[in-house]
């Protein structure tokens, strides 16, 4: 009987023991590669409970115990080391940028807020915000050097604010240097993501658009898993907290997840947003299987899409009335 | 006054102020998750904190641990490697095969077992131990934290190809990742019964108990094999 182990190759007879033995040279990288190739072929394994380091002893591939784990370690971190450079793929580096622009938002958005509140004891007429103001900023320091060709110039020369000392003002100038920094960041994240959802999952940025695509793959953790999810799932990814409190207790199952952002669902009506996110999601479905099983793209699925929501909101041109009784009378037994 | 109590074989309780779990640190001088490093007479322990740990936590819940300085490990579900870098410590002149699926965790663990000799990491699925046994030798005990729906057919499944006759399964199971909505009492249940008749090999449970309040809604099992 052949048997597969990761220091070679074994042929032993019934009662075990070994016959003959192909071993593989003691280099690390060989093995390790070896090793990785062996991990999906089932063929020839070791029968279970089989000794592997007594054969490793027996057959001379090693002469000690201490020498077989100093090898098996050596192989095994070397093997994890190949696998783990191997698994940034695509996808994955669009994870990574769609939550570096969560990040991005969130940190602008505060830094915008503290800017606009500091900045508004000099000019609180100014009536600017976020990255307008930042650039105003940049660009004068104090609203006493903002000239008369500038139209804020009147409100800046009669401004009750306060006088900008040049220490605060140096200040505040590299601070909206910052800020302006993030929404020029966050514009090159943007494209980033546009452009690699193109080659990654062109059919996905087609149905979903390039953000609602990126945020899906990124919750669903990569686009495999995006691509074998049900499309019930699809729909209702992001409304963790919703569907959860369905599963327990009595409350209505979710219509929509992140999916809710897809225009075609957010410009709905409301009673059909839940038949439309159903119609959206089998398509998302559809389009990420493609994108990761056979690449290629397939615009007939949009225009499905498009026939099969028109038809929807043709045939519901109103709030059906079972709908509403149900609504006006909501269940109050949990179960458990 | 430092005070150190042997629990059992790599297991110590260290008073200082408060009684604090630890192990002797195999790489000294080292922390791994942000730990304590408490040095006694020569020798550095390791703080081990059972909220961050099930094992940990089942140490503290009275479970007889059945780890030796030469045990042999699988470990399924490695993560991050912070309780791996404990049984590290315990099985000093052993070995410990850390099983994990995800590369991200994996990333940390390379790390780890980059330090500590006695480490072996395999990044796989735990649900396919034919996918790394021809690497892994027969073991004294398995020890599973692998969240995962089926995780008593995946104890009995590497039971069967990798537990000595005389060896332990150590698992701990999370009543949220089989059924989020069920009570966790009655998963609990269910889950016990599986291993002891569900599946080839099958188990006596020789111990089982809550992890509160260290863990919620986990259980911790001893179980050897019937």
């Amino acid at each position: 009987m052949k048997i597969n182990t990761w220091f070679g190759v074994l042929e032993t007879n019934t009662a075990g023991e070994i016959l003959e033995s192909r071993l593989l040279p003691k280099n690390i990288r060989e093995i390790a590669l070896n090793s990785l190739s062996l991990r999906d072929s089932r063929l020839n394994l070791p029968p279970e409970g089989f000794d592997l380091k007594a054969a490793a002893l027996k057959s001379g591939f090693v002469e000690s115990p201490a020498e077989y784990y100093s090898i098996l370690h050596e192989v095994a971190l070397e093997a994890a080391k190949l696998q783990v450079s191997g698994a940034l793929t695509p996808d994955q580096r669009i994870i990574q940028a769609v939550e570096a622009l969560d990040d991005i938002n969130e940190t602008s958005n505060a830094l915008s807020e503290r800017l606009s509140e500091w900045y508004g004891g000099y000019f609180p007429e100014i009536g600017l915000s976020g990255e307008d103001l930042a650039l105003f900023i940049i660009k004068y320091g104090s609203r006493e050097n903002v000239g008369p060709e500038d139209p804020l110039y009147s409100k800046a020369s009669t401004s009750m604010g306060a006088k900008l000392e040049p220490a605060d003002e140096a200040l505040l100038k590299g601070f909206a240097e910052n800020v302006r920094g993030l929404y020029e960041r966050r514009r090159q994240l943007e494209a980033y993501i546009e452009n690699s959802m193109e080659l990654v999952a062109p059919n996905l940025k087609l149905i979903a658009g390039p953000m609602l695509g990126a945020r899906l793959i990124s919750l669903a953790g990569s686009l495999e898993k995006l691509a074998e999810f049900p499309s019930s799932t699809i729909q209702v990814i992001g409304a963790n907290k919703a569907l959860f409190k369905h599963l327990r207790a009595r409350a209505p199952s979710p219509k929509h997840g992140i999916i809710y952002n897809h225009p075609l669902i957010n410009t709905a009506p409301w009673w059909v947003r839940g038949k439309i996110a159903r119609a959206v999601a089998s398509k998302i479905s559809l389009a990420a299987r493609m994108d990761f099983y056979s690449r290629g793209i397939d615009p007939s699925i949009a225009e499905k899409l498009e026939a099969k929501v028109s038809q929807i909101r043709a045939l519901n041109p109103t709030p059906s009335l079972k709908r509403q009784e149900i609504e006006a009378k909501p269940k109050k037994r949990r179960r458990r | 006054m430092i005070k150190v109590k042997k629990l059992s074989d790599g297991i110590f309780e260290v008073i200082k102020d408060k009684k604090q779990l630890a192990t002797k640190n195999l790489d000294p001088g080292r922390i791994v998750y942000g730990e304590k490093l408490i040095p006694v007479e020569g020798i550095e322990y390791r703080t081990w904190d059972p909220r961050r740990s099930k094992l940990g936590a089942m140490i503290l819940k009275k479970f007889n641990i059945p780890l030796k300085a030469d045990s042999k490990v699988l470990y399924l579900g490695a993560a991050s490697g912070t309780t791996v870098s404990h049984v590290s410590d315990i099985v000093s002149e052993g070995a410990v095969y850390a099983v994990e699926f995800a590369p991200r965790s994996m990333r940390d663990l390379i790390r780890l077992a980059s330090r500590r000799k006695n480490i072996y990491p395999i990044l796989a699925d735990a649900g396919k131990p034919e996918s790394y046994s021809h690497l892994v030798e027969p073991v004294d005990l398995i020890f599973q934290d692998v969240a995962q729906p089926n995780q008593a057919e995946i104890a009995a499944r590497n039971a069967a190809r990798f537990l000595k006759k005389d060896g332990n399964l150590m698992l701990s199971i999370k009543a949220r990742s089989i059924d989020t909505a069920a009570n966790p009492k009655e998963v609990f249940k269910a889950e016990v019964k599986k291993l002891k008749q569900a599946f080839e090999p099958k188990f006596e449970i020789l111990n089982a108990k809550d992890l509160k309040p260290y863990h919620e809604d986990h259980l911790g099992i001893l179980a050897k094999l019937k």
